[in-house]
């Protein structure tokens, strides 16, 4: 196939203009046709992961339950080492369940099937949910978590579940690479937009920084920044990715200002769909 | 002696649904388990069902076929509550329009589902 980037060949330039149109033509036609196979590949590797990760949930379901059953004594009283071995059954099989909850948010971003469902919602509510189910990560890793949104912030209207979904990655990684003795800070405010006002929302720390070369590298599926095996930060990889994706689900922008070792800002925005 | 509540757990995976076996059974329930479409309907038409926990994906196709079924029969279950993995907003809003009470993500803790379970038992 004659690839659109390579320079008409000796053979073009002795035909005539017409000649010429209806190669150039039967080109484009092989290039839309190789790019929908690509589309369509893509699609169907999507689809797989997110069936992969879906069956994947079922026998965590009954590792989890099982040792739920054993905690909390149904099946007679328990030590407290064997609740201590129990409770780590649980807690690792729910954080597993998390991370295969996020392989398949992005695979089903990937295959277009993730919907916005609307509703006006109290933001700064969330912002304290998703803060208090942070607040004992933060502690034990001596990181100080704040927030700095106004209680009488105006409801903003979006999906509820997606937007804390947002929030939970961003914070989760900001307390994640920021060391002990740091800080990390959720803001939100409406500001006015080019055609309409947005809410924008930031997610700061004063970690160890982004180096701005790898500023689009982090939203990228799978990316981290360091990523060999013994990188000291685990995770799916896809945290980024799937804020991204659910913020531009919203019509939104998301994008961080972050220089090494000066902390990092994450901003996404909520466009006031109400005016 | 009060009869014990009947709970039908509907799903195809011998894994879950041998934890919510031992989940009810322990807790006071008698619990009959059906992997199909075909067993839950024959079970629940036969055997009265106080409460039926429904997996949406069943081996012999969609589990709120067994709702469609059995409301032709006249053999509706007291409570029905949709156990799922997926909780797109398309996926609650088909179940409830079957007659499904609740629909949950697995895993729901066990604790939760227990004290949810006496709720809808006690009605």
């Amino acid at each position: 196939m004659h690839r659109l980037d390579e320079p008409v060949t000796p053979l073009m330039q002795s035909t005539t203009p017409d000649v010429r149109v209806a190669m150039l033509e039967a080109q484009l036609r092989q290039a839309h046709d190789h790019i929908a196979e690509l589309e369509a590949s893509d699609g169907v590797k999507a689809q797989s992961l997110a069936n992969i990760s879906h069956d994947l949930r079922t026998p965590l379901t009954a590792v989890i339950t099982h040792a739920e059953i054993l905690r909390d004594g149904i099946l007679g009283p328990l030590t407290p080492r064997q609740l201590e071995s129990v409770g780590g059954i649980i807690n690792g099989g729910r954080q597993l369940l998390g991370q295969v909850g996020e392989i398949l948010t992005y695979a089903r971003g990937a295959a277009n099937q993730l919907t916005v469902v609307p509703s006006q919602f109290d933001l700064s509510a969330v912002v304290t949910q998703i803060c208090a189910l942070n607040e004992s990560l933060a502690s034990r890793k001596g990181v100080a978590l704040v927030s700095d949104v106004p209680v009488d912030l105006e409801h903003v209207t979006a999906d509820r579940e997606k937007i804390a979904h947002v929030l939970g990655n961003l914070l989760g990684n900001a307390i994640d690479f920021t060391p002990a003795g740091g800080r990390v800070w959720i803001t939100a405010r409406f500001v006015a937009a080019s055609a309409n006002r947005e809410c924008l929302v930031e997610v700061g720390d004063t970690g160890i920084g982004i180096d701005p070369e790898h500023h689009e590298l982090v939203f990228r599926e799978f990316a981290q920044v360091d990523s060999s095996a013994s990188r000291p930060h685990h995770g799916t990889g896809l945290g980024l990715t799937i804020a991204r994706k659910l913020v531009e689900l919203h019509g939104g922008r998301i994008w961080l200002e972050s220089g090494l070792g000066e902390g990092s800002r994450f901003f996404f925005t909520i466009p006031d769909v109400t005016c | 002696m009060t009869a014990l509540p009947h709970v039908l757990v509907a799903e195809d995976n011998e894994l879950v649904s041998g934890a919510m076996r031992v989940l009810f059974e322990e807790t006071g329930h008698r619990v009959s388990i059906a992997p199909s479409i075909a067993e839950a309907v024959q079970v629940a038409s036969t055997d009265a069902v106080d409460l039926l926990l429904l997996d949406l994906g069943l081996v012999d196709g969609d589990g709120l076929a067994v709702l469609s079924q059995l409301r032709a029969l006249d053999a509706l279950p007291r409570i029905a509550v949709a156990l799922t993995g997926r909780d797109e907003p398309e996926v609650v809003a088909r179940c409830r329009a079957m007659g499904c009470h609740d629909v949950l993500l697995k895993p729901v803790p066990a604790r939760e589902l227990l004290r949810m379970a006496r709720e809808w038992l006690a009605r």
